[in-house]
């Protein structure tokens, strides 16, 4: 059982302050939806938690079971059991999806952390990575079991993948570095009904009790097929208000106008 | 109190260790027949017209030969008789041993070392010889073809000199509709430091053959190689070349390559340069008949102080020829790259097809890559397109990769070779491609 923990987080891009006292819990088994308009700065929050250069943290901690995160590299991050699914994965031209991941998965799960087999001329030659006929297998396990083609482990890191692709990959990358919390980012933006139900049945499927899932969302579309246990809406750079899935409900009927006559600065201060 | 000697004249000086008399030394040494010693004399004699290059010619305006100085390298090393048998070095057994190939030949300093040939060639008639022995057992051939097609010795001041002393070098001839599907492999090692070389490579197809050659150059330690390629395709003939120069650092590297295509031939050339202190190539690719398709890939990826120069060419001569250039480089520290290109389209080549691009990737804010695309279109029926584009690694990318577990040097290190991928994807032989990932990732790592 883990507990991923965001204690009064305030962070700032370019002296502008996004976050504003963030609070919540993740635990293992929990799926926790987060949702809010757009520019409310959920996605800031979970590039914050993943470990984005770009953002400065000014007060408050993240916190994997006890241990602050805010000093980990990205990397170091996903290390410790932290996976963030992209709103929109970049590509990398020139890097196979397989050759990629085969790096990634030999990273979490410590193959490279041992000595090289042998050392050649001007450089390792002895692989320490995990070794390929065990790669091989579980990433076309993993490819049949997520639905994704595989022709995919060849083709370039979502170059030319369409949306509904981009984000299957997201789940298949996912499904292999297993991780303790997800983050999944807008999972459900720019998708038809089919591609939505294949990374929504991913999600379904990688919802173990040993993992706990932060769905950032704008739409309630993506809880029609992933049952939230918590529903939080974030609003001008912090959560302000959590409960059941009866608050995703709640929003869909009154909207976000709602949410901004009932929790916006001009309502604080009146 | 410091004296500026001029560039110009200091080189101007410098030539005075080289005169006719070590031409013909040259040549005796190597007990060439008369026809080739007159061939170098010609040649020396246009070396010794032709002014050195002055940092107000445009094809020298970005590479500057400052602290070049010809006397320094000594004129080569008198070929031993008995050289060939002693066996390999450890790492030229290795460089053999990368590349799975139909024939090899290796060269140590300016001397024959090794030979060995896996496919029956000469029943074929293909003719796969170092060029010093071609010269006397095919003495018609070579002197129809040796610099007289495609790379002349007045071509540039280099050539000329190349043309007088040219020591190593191979001749490759495939008779028509002969197919040699395994590479044939060249290597050289200038083992010796702070001496000239003059490396050759002829290659001749008649109709409907096909070829693929392969020269891996290696060594030259403060020395200087000044090195031609010729490759004459004949009609309807596929060649593909491979020129992979990982030269010490210190090396003064110089090359002239140029390909002519007849009807329908097909060309893949892909130039590596990895090494040397300092490379200025002069590739040229002339279709010269209609149906021609050539593909000019190059990559390169400067370190330290490293400066790579090339200049390209693509000369479309006839109508419906179709050429398409792509060269990728990657720069770190304190390197420099250079690229000038020009895609000439002379009157009557309708139909022309071509493209040029050049990407870079800059790795340190040190280094500095420039860029000087061109057309020069004298047709009015054709398609020509062109582009350059210099990046550095997006952290955005980094911050991608690192969120699934790399280390920011594997993130970056992937991203670079995903940048050189593109031209490797464009490699047609596999064993080729192999090797290229492993020079890559040496060069990474290093």
């Amino acid at each position: 059982m883990s507990v991923l923990e965001i204690r009064n987080l305030h962070a700032s891009v370019e002296d502008r302050e996004i976050l504003k006292g963030v609070n919540l819990t993740l635990r293992s088994g929990e799926i926790h939806a987060l949702m809010g308009p757009n520019g409310s700065g959920k996605s800031t929050l979970a590039y914050l938690i993943a470990g984005h250069p770009h953002y400065v943290v000014t007060e408050g901690d993240i916190l994997v079971d006890g241990e602050s995160v805010l000093e980990m590299e990205p990397d170091e991050r996903t290390k410790v059991g932290i996976f963030l699914a992209f709103q929109y994965p970049v590509a990398v031209p020139g890097v196979s999806v397989a050759n990629f991941l085969r790096t990634a998965v030999s990273n979490v799960r410590g193959y490279t952390a041992q000595k090289a087999v042998a050392e050649g001329r001007g450089g390792v030659i002895g692989s320490n990575l995990m070794p390929m006929r065990e790669f091989r297998k579980e990433l076309n396990d993993k490819m049949k079991e997520f639905n994704v083609d595989p022709s995919f482990a060849r083709r370039y890191l979502n170059d030319g993948f369409s949306g509904g692709e981009k984000k299957r990959t997201e789940v298949l990358q996912m499904a292999m570095l297993g991780p303790k919390f997800a983050i999944m980012d807008e999972s459900d933006s720019g998708l038809d009904i089919d591609a939505l139900r294949v990374v929504s049945d991913g999600i379904n499927k990688l919802a173990t009790s040993d993992r706990g899932f932060l769905l950032i969302t704008h739409y309630q579309r993506l809880l029609n097929y992933v049952k939230p246990n918590y529903v939080s809406i974030f609003y001008e750079g912090r959560v302000v208000m959590t409960g059941g899935p009866e608050v995703a409900h709640m929003l869909e009927e009154k909207g976000y106008g709602w949410v901004e006559r009932e929790f916006g600065s001009e309502a604080v201060v009146a | 109190m410091s004296v500026i000697v001029k560039e110009a004249e200091a080189i101007m000086q410098s030539a005075a260790g080289f005169s006719e008399a070590t031409v013909r030394a040259h040549s005796a040494a190597r007990g060439e027949p008369e026809w080739m010693l007159n061939f170098r004399l010609e040649a020396w004699r246009l070396f010794e017209a032709l002014p050195w290059p002055k940092a107000t010619d445009e094809a020298w305006r970005r590479t500057r030969l400052t602290g070049f100085d010809l006397t320094r390298f000594k004129p080569v090393v008198i070929p031993a008789a008995e050289g060939k048998k002693s066996e390999l070095s450890t790492l030229l057994q290795e460089e053999l041993d990368e590349m799975e190939s139909a024939a090899s030949i290796v060269f140590e300093e300016s001397e024959l070392r090794n030979s060995v040939t896996r496919s029956p060639l000469d029943s074929q008639g293909v003719i796969f010889l170092d060029l010093q022995s071609a010269v006397h057992q095919h003495a018609d051939l070579v002197r129809k073809y040796f610099m007289a097609e495609a790379v002349k010795p007045g071509q540039n001041k280099f050539t000329a000199l190349h043309a007088a002393l040219w020591d190593t070098g191979v001749f490759v001839y495939v008779p028509a509709s002969v197919r040699v599907t395994l590479p044939l492999q060249v290597i050289l090692n200038q083992s010796s430091e702070g001496v000239g070389g003059y490396h050759h490579t002829l290659v001749v197809t008649e109709a409907g053959a096909e070829v693929t050659v392969v020269d891996d150059l290696l060594g030259a330690r403060d020395g200087l190689q000044a090195s031609v390629v010729e490759l004459v395709i004949g009609d309807s003939s596929v060649v593909r070349y491979m020129n992979l120069q990982d030269f010490d650092h210190s090396t003064w590297n110089f090359l002239t390559g140029r390909a002519v295509l007849g009807r329908d031939a097909d060309l893949r050339w892909i130039q590596v340069s990895w090494g040397s202190r300092l490379t200025k190539a002069f590739l040229d690719v002339e279709l010269s008949k209609p149906g021609g398709h050539a593909e000019l890939l190059g990559i390169y990826f400067p370190i330290g102080n490293q400066h790579i120069d090339h200049q390209t060419l693509q000369i479309h001569r006839a109508p419906h020829c179709f050429s398409d250039l792509l060269f990728n480089g990657a720069l770190k520290d304190k390197s420099r790259s250079v690229y000038m290109g020009i895609i000439q389209v002379l009157p009557g080549a309708q139909k022309t097809d071509a493209y040029q691009r050049n990407g870079n990737l800059i790795l340190d804010t040190s280094a500095r890559a420039d860029s000087i695309p061109g057309l020069e279109i004298e047709a009015d029926d054709v398609r020509c397109t062109h582009g350059a584009t210099a990046a550095q690694v997006e952290e955005e990318y980094v911050f991608y990769l690192m969120a699934r577990g790399l280390t920011r040097a594997q993130a970056e290190r992937m991203i670079v070779q995903g940048f050189f991928q593109a031209v490797l994807d464009r490699v047609p032989v596999e064993s080729v491609v192999h090797k290229l990932e492993r020079v890559i990732e040496r060069k990474i790592g290093g």
